[in-house]
């Protein structure tokens, strides 16, 4: 038989935060390690020396749920309850971070929060708008008015060329060239909870309160529905990596349920699923490591599950009761925040390695 | 094990009623009362708490639909966000008031808890509680969405009372009481109730048993005087359990619009144990209940809220399901 190089991953590294860990980031690098909780603090560590460079805790004590560092490490974002975003930048020669904006929003809880894929432009849920706001010149570049609901989600084009917003009723991704331009719409009948671009931006996927996935090519106005699923769904992810077929695969979580789409050779064949069973409670989150088919599911029934050709290679049967995870941009890392305040990151080990043939 | 489970399931008080009829100075109420519980609050956009209080959050009413714009499958967009929000911090409060707007219809906000799936798994509705506000009601008689808050309700403050007279107060009591007959009433001046006839209620657990006002039963004819009226069927008999599967359908689906709230208690052939039931427009959910005790009457009772309902064909339509 032949020695097949599984990934396993190996315990690194513990924290504790006061409360549910809501979000976890890594800087672009990968050398700084950000969590928030839903006592409204926000850590960052270095990944290195796993020493905090910010501890912040917002006053009020509020819930922060959204956090984001912008794509050249230099800014980290986040926003909650209280309805403030808070920016802060890196002073790298002192290897900390410095406040530079709190935008307050009185009464909006500020849930979704994202950066431009290349640019320090921020992108955050506003109520029933979605706002965008330039870190450079610490100015709204525009706020965009979904309409139709609050704004669920959103996710930026892998390119920066459209922000996508999700809601009731569907899709509109508005085209950063133009932002008073109307946006393109991709209708849907329900309410779109989870919203993700494939990496190279060719495909759309949308996981939607009446317990449907659509998907779109984002050339193509007509898209494909899948249906079955137990609940709604709730977070998607796609792998950078292609299959033979030329796209991506695909997951989404749905109450105890992890399905694999992949994408038939054959144009006729739509995608086909796999159902992936181990968790035994919500899964609540799920993402592919970087350049790989790999991918990790974490769940309230406190099982991590590490995934390859649709078999559990890795199950972590006394990890936390997942609430978000995060690979390190390289792959190198995994971390992971739990429902009590637990963050656990894990390295990522090659058996075999260092030791030839 | 079982209690570890019971402890993270948050209770849910829906409070309703006309702007002006008393839901803030009743919110306030209950955020200072010592009543030794943690209560969270999701407040509508003309919300105007007094308190500065982290667990005071703004809402947005937001209406999804669920399936093809049924008014059955509509739900709270709004409250599935920031509930789900809001439960990553469940230790920090045990019970949740949701304020509605004056002019909400309260049927989505009830639907929300037994729709989606989290609402669900983690939460219970306790009671909707309905304001009036016993001068002005007058005024929104005619409103659908005055008779909705008042048709909906498992408590029903009657406010104000300090503002008329004891004859005008009797008369309202009188139509409300035709309107909804399920209701406990309770008189107020500024909105002064014990907290534990508006937190803890249990209305919507099917081990409650079913109360009918007997007086509303003696009643040989009931004039709906009303839009919106109860309707009470007391039946004594076994019943059919396959003809009466296939009346309940019929009925939701021809009448579920019109059916804002049903309870009852069924005597089915062959079945020791009571069967309850409740419902609220298509959704419906029921149970085994307990034995029937020896000596008891086996009968069935149930009670209909809603508009454009035919009490006569109700009646002979459920007596077609007796043995």
């Amino acid at each position: 038989m032949a020695a097949v190089k599984q990934t396993r991953l190996e315990l690194f590294w513990q924290e504790t935060l006061g409360d549910y860990v809501t979000a976890v980031d890594w800087s672009a690098n990968g050398q700084l390690l950000a969590a928030t909780s839903a006592v409204g603090e926000l850590i960052v560590w270095s990944a290195s020396s796993r020493q905090p460079v910010l501890q912040f805790q917002a006053e009020s004590q509020q819930s922060m749920d959204g956090l984001a560092f912008s794509a050249d490490g230099q800014f980290v974002a986040a926003g909650g309850q209280s309805g403030t975003v808070y920016i802060w930048q890196m002073q790298p020669a002192q290897g900390t971070f410095q406040p530079v904006a709190a935008l307050e929003y009185p009464r909006v809880w500020i849930d979704r929060l994202q950066w431009h894929p290349q640019q320090n432009e921020l992108a955050f849920s506003l109520g029933r708008y979605a706002q965008v706001w330039d870190a450079i010149t610490q100015d709204v570049v525009t706020t965009l008015h979904f309409e139709h609901s609050s704004v669920l989600d959103l996710d930026w084009h892998p390119k920066g060329t459209y922000l996508a917003v999700g809601g009731q009723g569907g899709v509109k991704a508005w085209s950063r060239d133009d932002w008073d331009a109307e946006p393109e719409v991709r209708e849907l009948a329900a309410a779109s909870v989870a919203i993700t671009w494939s990496a190279d931006g060719q495909y759309l996927a949308s996981g939607n309160l009446d317990r449907t996935l659509i998907v779109w090519e984002w050339s193509n106005p007509y898209p494909w529905q899948m249906q079955g699923f137990p609940g709604k769904v709730r977070q998607l992810a796609w792998s950078d990596l292609t299959t033979k077929s030329g796209a991506p695969l695909l997951t989404s979580i749905s109450g105890e349920a992890i399905v694999l789409w992949e994408k038939a050779e054959d144009e006729q064949l739509g995608w086909t699923a796999k159902v992936l069973d181990l968790h035994q409670d919500v899964v609540q989150a799920i993402g592919f490591q970087p350049n790989s088919l790999l991918f990790a599911s974490a769940s309230t029934d406190g099982k991590l599950g590490l995934w390859q050709n649709a078999k559990a290679v890795q199950i972590l049967e006394d990890a936390p009761k997942g609430s978000c995870l995060r690979w390190h941009p390289q792959g190198k890392m995994l971390a992971m925040g739990g429902q009590n305040g637990e963050l656990v990151v894990w390295t990522t080990a090659t058996p075999g390695q260092g030791f030839g043939r | 094990m079982v209690a570890a489970e019971q402890k993270e399931i948050v209770p849910i008080t829906v409070l309703t009623g006309y702007l002006g009829a008393g839901k803030t100075t009743l919110l306030n109420r209950i955020l200072t009362h010592e009543h030794g519980k943690k209560v969270a609050v999701i407040v509508n956009e003309f919300g105007e708490v007094g308190i500065d209080n982290q667990l005071v959050v703004d809402a947005d009413e937001e209406i999804f639909e669920m399936n093809n714009g049924c008014i059955c499958c509509t739900v709270r967009g709004d409250l599935i966000r920031i509930i789900g929000n809001l439960m990553r911090r469940r230790d920090k409060f045990d019970h949740l008031v949701i304020e509605t707007t004056g002019l909400a219809d309260p049927a989505p906000v009830i639907q929300t808890f037994f729709v989606d799936e989290d609402m669900q798994s983690q939460t219970a509705l306790d009671a909707v509680v309905t304001v009036v506000d016993a001068k002005h009601i007058w005024q929104h008689w005619e409103a659908d969405e005055a008779q909705e808050q008042i048709a909906f309700a498992d408590v029903i403050l009657l406010n104000k009372t300090d503002l008329v007279e004891p004859e005008e107060l009797d008369e309202l009591e009188r139509r409300i009481r035709s309107m909804n007959v399920m209701a406990k009433i309770y008189r107020t001046q500024d909105a002064q109730v014990e907290m534990n006839a508006i937190l803890g209620v249990n209305a919507f657990d099917l081990n409650r048993a079913l109360t009918i006002d007997p007086e509303f039963l003696n009643e040989t004819a009931h004039e709906h005087d009303e839009t919106v009226y109860s309707i009470a069927l007391v039946e004594k008999g076994e019943l059919d359990l396959e003809k009466l599967n296939i009346w309940i359908s019929d009925l939701l689906r021809n009448q579920g619009p019109d059916i804002f709230r049903m309870k009852g208690i069924l005597n089915i052939a062959g079945d020791d144990s009571r069967y309850v039931f409740q419902g609220v427009h298509m959704l419906f959910s029921g149970i085994n209940d307990r034995p029937w005790k020896p000596g008891e009457e086996r009968k069935n009772e149930l009670v209909f809220i809603g508009r454009n309902l035919d009490e006569a064909s109700l009646r002979e339509s459920f007596r077609a399901c007796l043995l």
